[in-house]
């Protein structure tokens, strides 16, 4: 079944793909993740560009990565510009989508409140609406991350200086080689998991506020703790 | 701490393009003052404008022309930013940040200021005792954590914290059950006696704008001020039949608990003290129409009323059959209570005593019903 003695001759060979698996789905995460953000920004209190933003990173979404790998090369050739690319306009949609609804999520009390307190609209973004957008935008990350990590193996098409570890994929499946198809499968999903897990730890140390939140709505809070607060109430006579 | 400036709207007006002049939210020629540190309340039905006219004290709303003044300064002249941060804010929804803790939250604009963090902390602290939570048990929560009532007091604690002069308050009570916003409303009073801030207080509940209000401004859709002055001239006469309606056909028994004990001219009451001569009571009770004697202690606190009819031509004045010395009022007694109580009771006339319960004169029902005639007090 699986050849464990190849794979031990291979481990080097495994460990320098998924650092290149690794180092191109974060330059494409990390690239789409600044545009985004910067568009989003721009974008958020535009309702024309923002249908315009969105609707863009949506048709780029829907072309088939092969094609798009396969359309850039005689332009970029064979570069790693040519795998970066696709990688990257795909995280757009996902990246936009998060960002715009964490920000649409803040509550139009709490900006009002932000306004009236003297909160520029520079520091009212910085201070207030991107924290508060953070557990959704992080959201995005996780799933830009994941969907990203899957993709990087399908740039092994590219030849065999791209494709992180999916560049065992495509050798294995040439040679009708199962162990190398599992060496480049396993592991890519290990990874794609290990980021996900580092990103919801990531979160939740940014948003303690959120992880805090009662699953039942507020409002009806005002039993035990009001009662318990008042215990302690000053009082001024009449 | 600073000092309270005081509050003028001059011939504001707000109008919202392509509408006419009764469209919700507008204003019309809108020109009151409130003196510094009293509590204006603006009051009326929804659409009324009473929202828009707050909004534009600190700008959240310009005004289509007209000029609102704090102490002697044109809002307008200011920059925006600087006067929003002297101003405090409370809303309704509360508006605290949910990624920031209670203590956080307080020092917003504290740190908008550029204050210290030590400094912020010990101002959280200060203010957090001064709305009744203790800081060592909320300091480091955060808004998710809090009851509705508890949100709330952060949120007036908030608005307090670079000690403005002026603060706005909209609907502030209006999400918190009646048992709750009862209580917040006291706590809002025993605080502004404390720091006497000059307080624009919004509402659609009349009760509620007679109560916290030192003025109350009633104003129509339309924006147009129907009526401004104290709570009891509003309730005593009304303007105009709309404001007539608007503080309700039971606005009597609400100026009533307006009113108290010591703001009506006591009658003066026949007493006698236990185990004096008897003959001369009832002598000087005969000639009072009340037909009660008050049988007092020798520190002339009540001991009980005796019908002149029962008290012996001679011998000593004996308490021991006399009907209980009741209802008692003290000078705070609202009107309202003390109308209530004398309903209640065999003799027509409430016993007012001093802070050592010595007896200082009658309160009739008569005299109540006198002082809310129409046109009195």
């Amino acid at each position: 079944m699986i050849d464990w003695a190849w794979i031990v001759d291979h481990l080097d060979d495994l460990a320098g793909r998924a650092v290149q698996h690794f180092v191109l789905a974060s330059i494409a995460v990390g690239v789409g993740f600044l545009v985004s953000m910067g568009l989003a920004i721009i974008a958020v209190r535009r309702a024309r560009l923002r249908t315009i933003l969105v609707g863009a990173s949506g048709v780029l979404y829907t072309i088939p990565s092969l094609a798009l790998f396969a359309a850039l090369v005689p332009i970029t050739g064979l570069s790693l510009l040519t795998a970066v690319i696709p990688l990257t306009l795909y995280t757009l949609l996902i990246f936009m989508r998060n960002i715009l609804a964490g920000l649409d999520g803040v509550a139009p009390e709490v900006l009002e409140a932000a306004d009236a307190m003297g909160y520029s609209g520079g520091t009212r973004l910085l201070r207030v609406e991107l924290p508060l957008a953070l557990p959704l935008i992080v959201g995005g990350l996780r799933l830009a991350s994941v969907s990203t990590i899957g993709l990087v193996t399908v740039s092994g098409i590219l030849g065999d200086r791209f494709g992180g570890l999916g560049f065992f994929i495509f050798e294995g499946y040439r040679r009708s080689f199962p162990t190398e198809i599992w060496l480049g499968a396993v592991p890519s999903i290990a990874l794609a998991i290990a980021v996900d897990l580092l990103l919801v730890a990531l979160q939740r140390r940014l948003s303690p506020w959120a992880s805090t939140l009662p699953s039942a709505g507020d409002g009806a809070g005002d039993g035990s703790g009001e009662g318990a607060g008042s215990a302690r109430q000053p009082r001024l006579a009449g | 701490m600073s000092t309270a400036e005081r509050l003028v709207f001059e011939h504001v007006t707000k109008r919202y393009p392509g509408t006419g002049k009764n469209y919700q939210g507008a204003v019309e020629d809108l020109t009151l003052e409130v003196p510094a540190g009293k509590v204006c309340v603006l009051v009326g039905p929804s659409g009324c404008g009473k929202t828009t006219s707050l909004k534009m004290v600190n700008r959240l709303i310009e005004p289509t022309s007209g000029r609102i003044l704090i102490g002697e300064t044109d809002v307008a002249k200011q920059d925006v930013i600087a006067l929003r941060r002297g101003i405090g804010y409370v809303i309704q929804q509360v508006g605290l940040f949910p990624h920031q803790t209670v203590a956080e939250n307080v020092a917003t604009v504290p740190r908008l200021l550029g204050w210290d963090e030590s400094r912020r902390r010990a101002r959280a602290g200060e203010l957090l005792e001064l709305v009744g939570l203790d800081p060592a048990r909320y300091a480091d929560r955060y808004p998710s954590a809090l009851s509705g009532g508890e949100r709330q007091r952060v949120g007036v604690a908030r608005a307090l914290a670079a000690d403005p002069p002026v603060l706005l308050m909209d609907e502030p009570f209006g999400a918190v059950d009646p048992i709750v916003r009862e209580r917040l409303q006291n706590e809002l009073l025993n605080l502004q006696e404390r720091i006497a801030r000059t307080i624009l207080f919004v509402t659609h509940d009349i009760d509620e704008a007679i109560k916290m209000g030192d003025l109350v401004a009633v104003l129509q859709v339309g924006g147009r001020l129907a009526q401004f002055g104290s709570p009891d001239e509003i309730l005593a006469n009304p303007a105009s039949e709309f404001v007539a309606r608007f503080v309700g056909a039971d606005r009597g028994l609400k100026r009533l608990a307006l009113s108290r004990v010591a703001d009506l001219t006591l009658q003066t009451a026949v007493t006698a003290r236990a185990g004096t001569d008897a003959a001369d009571a009832k002598r000087r009770a005969s000639a009072d129409p009340l037909p009660y004697l008050l049988v007092v202690d020798e520190r002339d606190r009540p001991l009980g009323w005796l019908d002149q009819r029962v008290i012996p031509e001679s011998g000593a004045l004996d308490p021991t059959d006399a009907t209980p010395a009741v209802p008692v009022f003290d000078r705070h007694t609202t009107l309202k209570d003390a109308l209530s109580m004398l309903l209640a009771t065999d003799v027509q006339a409430g016993i007012v005593v001093d802070a050592a319960g010595a007896v200082r004169g009658l309160v009739t029902a008569e005299m109540i019903a006198e002082r809310m005639r129409p046109g009195a007090g």
